[in-house]
């Protein structure tokens, strides 16, 4: 077992202090009777989580007692009571386990059999359950040398949005400093006093920024802590020889990532020896070394840190890499895909595409990308492109149609000129280098309307996940380091962007999110399907009425009226618009509808119906506010059925006259 | 206390308590691939506020270009709406109808006109659904 880090015992003993005060906080309440209704609940995520912690940095003392603490939790919560007599032996394991995070705690062999005795009277009085952790004790008892227990060191907890708005307020000195030398312009030229100054600045905010930068994260390391132990098991139980090399493992990354990368990380992990290293035996008949050998390897590259996970198995066969390419697809995709579909995919692609769609999901949720390299008989690697903090992000700032956008400078391989385009296939590609990459506006790719571009117009090699696009823009604005903003709440259904900006001249740019460029065809399928309002009453079987009115308001009171009468409603706001609907709609039952309105009014729509066969016997009726005898009577020689004044609102005149010429 | 508007002809009103400020539509940047009734992003003192055309997301006609910006807020979620008017703050009588709508609460009768009461947190809901009903 690996000597767990130093770094994250003091955070484990933190954390794990401030949940045993919150155990005996509550323990103390159950007893006083004054315990909230979900108190049990509580204590079981408090015990439930320092287990799994203690469990991964391997203490194991601190695991098996927090366990047996969960079990007679979870016991009690499943009898429906919680008994008084529980809480003493709980709180002598809070102290226990106190201790043992401490680094200086007894063996609780004793403690471990009550808490289990405990747990089988609370399931019915049988005999003692011996709990299965509670059996590993004996194998622990010196539980290795006290961790670091005297090691102090100077830490502050602090709360992760007092770290996340200190960021925030860099991004916004940077851009603070953004719109000063905008303001500034030539004159910090004409100024030497002014122009060392804003060096200086330019300097102090730069490290200002590190520093924050540097809060949020952690090494990778402060998460691979288990791994070595979790790829000999995984092999173990594969029948595989592997050993692991990790690499660059004080790389720092967001810790927002790290955190959410750890189970992925395991995934990709479990792939490389379960579907990528070949057992010992056809190893050496292939003349490669009996044990495997996955590597795990994290850089960082500007912006953005790269990490990947690859092994010297077999590879991806040959097959499926030409069908791949055939598709025109990326092995990515294919893998992530073929990890849903249940029949005639080789398993063996499957079982390597659950996790890694779990990876490309989880990478691409924080701007990032999954790259899948294979090379058969020779090994395969996924490589993880993520932001290295997630608040700032490195873009190239680009005009196309009047509108600012950037694209985070880790996905653009050049800039190219347009000029030498050639057509593939009816398409337009540039030949770079001996490939050729599929040639898009912009502006079409974002899913904006623009002119088209001119004939020598600048253009972006963006790559994301295997997948190429030279996107066409009008001008090359230039790289600036901005603060992701996101588009917040409201505007959550609109995909592809992976926030907004804003510029030093007070412009916004929409920060593109390049998987979603790359993936054709392009933005028609960006954003999501609308979801229709639930329809209020939606009875089937309900008469439905049509509402045919140009005043929102009324149409609203109207519909709202009906509906909470048991109808269903449909909308026009005119007359033509009311056919339209008749013609897409033989369900209409009955029409209800105002006199005036633009395009054709009630009156009209009236001898419209009237005039149709099919309709001859739909029921109108014309509400309006238009009162004199003169229209009353128009509107009964169109046809209508009924007529009335709107003026009073009188909802229920207008129910009883629905209700009789539907004949409910 | 409402804020009284227009949308187009129709005439609306809003609780003051929801309205942070009024201001003049000023330069808003697209956001392709939204609603049509998305006008875009506003740059309000360094926060990026979505910007919402009413008219559009009720369904209404109008001749001319919306030109006023309303900041309105509920519950953290803060949006614009851009409408054609903003006439005054004042009282209103009491609603001669409620409704059971995603954007109004009801309607009230004010100067011989229907004033539709915007319901702001219905219509960020909505929204945030993705769609005008």
């Amino acid at each position: 077992m690996t000597e767990p880090d130093a770094e994250f015992l003091v955070i484990f003993r933190d954390e794990a202090n401030e949940r045993l005060d919150h155990i005996v906080d509550t323990l103390l309440a159950v007893e006083a009777g004054r315990a909230a209704a979900d108190a049990i609940d509580g204590l079981f995520r408090d015990a439930h989580t320092i287990k799994g912690a203690a469990g991964m940095l391997g203490l194991d003392e601190v695991r098996a007692l927090a366990h047996s603490m969960e079990d007679v939790l979870e016991s009690a919560r499943e009898s429906g009571s919680f008994p008084t007599e529980l809480v003493e032996p709980l709180l002598r394991a809070a102290d226990a386990l106190r201790s043992h995070v401490a680094g200086s705690g007894a063996p609780s062999a004793d403690l471990l059999d009550e808490l289990a005795s405990r747990r089988a009277e609370l399931l019915g009085g049988g005999e003692p359950l011996e709990s299965p952790e509670a059996g590993t004790r004996e194998d622990e008892a010196p539980a290795g040398p006290a961790p670091a227990a005297g090691q102090e060191r100077r830490t502050i907890r602090v709360a992760a949005e007092k770290l996340d708005r200190l960021l925030d307020l860099v991004g916004e000195t940077v851009l603070h400093r953004r719109r000063l030398e905008h303001q500034l312009g030539v004159r910090v030229h004409e100024d030497e006093g002014i122009a060392d100054e804003l060096g200086l600045g330019d300097r102090l905010l730069d490290d200002l920024k590190g520093a924050a930068i540097q809060m949020r994260t952690l090494p990778l390391e402060s998460i691979t802590g288990p791994f070595p132990r979790a790829v000999r098991d995984i092999a173990a139980a594969a029948g595989r020889e592997v050993d692991l090399v990790i690499t660059g493992a004080d790389t720092e990354l967001d810790r927002v990532i790290l955190a959410s990368m750890s189970e992925p990380l395991v995934h990709l992990l479990r792939n490389a020896i379960g579907h990528g290293i070949e057992p010992p035996d056809e190893r050496e008949a292939a003349g490669k070394p009996r044990a495997g050998t996955v590597e795990l390897r994290a850089e960082q590259r500007g912006g953005t840190v790269e990490i990947t996970v690859a092994d010297d198995g077999r590879g991806v066969p040959l097959e499926t890499l030409e069908r791949v390419a055939r598709e025109g697809t990326t092995l990515a995709e294919a893998l992530a895909r073929a990890g849903f579909s249940t029949a005639g995919e080789v398993t063996e692609l499957s079982g390597r595409g659950v996790g890694l769609d779990a990876v490309k999901t989880q990478a691409e949720m924080f701007g990032g990308s999954v790259e899948v390299r294979s090379e058969p008989g020779q090994g395969t690697s996924v490589v993880l492109r993520l932001p290295l903090a997630l608040a700032l992000l490195e873009v190239l700032l680009v005009e196309r149609g009047g509108q600012v956008y950037g694209v985070p400078l880790g996905s653009i391989e050049e800039a190219v000129s347009v000029d030498g385009m050639l057509t593939l296939s009816g398409l337009p590609a540039l030949e770079l280098r001996g490939r050729s990459v599929p040639v898009a506006d912009l502006a079409a790719l974002a899913g904006a309307d623009a002119e088209p571009p001119g004939s020598a117009a600048p253009a972006l090699v963006i790559a994301a996940g295997g997948r190429r696009v030279a996107a066409v823009c009008d001008t090359l604005i230039g790289q600036e380091e901005v603060v992701v903003k996101p588009l917040g709440p409201l505007l959550e259904t609109v995909s592809g962007y992976l926030g907004a900006a804003i510029l030093g001249d007070g412009r916004i740019a929409l920060l593109l999110d390049p998987s979603s460029l790359v993936r054709e065809p392009g933005r028609a399928a960006r954003r999501r399907p609308e979801v229709a309002p639930s329809p209020i009453g939606g009875n089937i079987q309900a008469p439905k009425v049509l509402v045919v009115e140009d005043s929102f308001t009324v149409r609203e009171l109207q519909r709202s009226i009906l509906e909470a009468a048991g109808y269903r409603v449909e909308t026009a706001r005119d007359g033509r618009d009311a056919l339209d609907r008749l013609n897409r709609d033989p369900g209409i039952d009955i029409v209800v509808t105002d006199i005036e309105m633009p395009e054709m009014d009630g009156i009209a729509l009236t001898e419209a119906i009237r005039a149709d066969p099919q309709r001859s016997s739909l029921p109108v009726v014309i509400v309006t506010t238009r009162g004199s005898e003169e229209d009353r009577k128009r509107g009964l020689e169109a046809g209508a059925d009924a007529y009335m004044a709107k003026r009073s609102f009188d909802q229920r005149a207008l129910l009883e006259t629905v209700e009789q010429l539907v004949g409910r | 206390m409402y804020v009284r508007l227009r949308v187009g002809a129709e005439a609306y009103a809003l609780p003051v308590e929801n309205v942070l400020e009024v201001a003049q539509l000023g330069q808003i940047a697209p956001v392709p691939g939204s609603g049509p009734y998305v006008l875009g992003v506003y740059n309000l003192r360094g926060e990026v506020l979505p910007v919402f055309d009413l008219a559009k997301l009720f369904g209404i006609d109008r001749d001319v270009e919306p030109d006023r910006l309303l900041v309105t807020e509920h519950a953290g979620r803060k949006a614009g709406f851009a409408v054609s008017e903003v006439s005054d703050v004042g009282e209103l009588p009491d609603a001669v109808q409620e409704a059971e709508s995603d954007f109004l609460s009801g309607a009230s009768l004010f100067e011989g006109e229907l004033i539709g009461i915007i319901d702001v947190p219905r219509v960020f809901d909505a929204l945030e659904r993705g769609g005008a009903g």
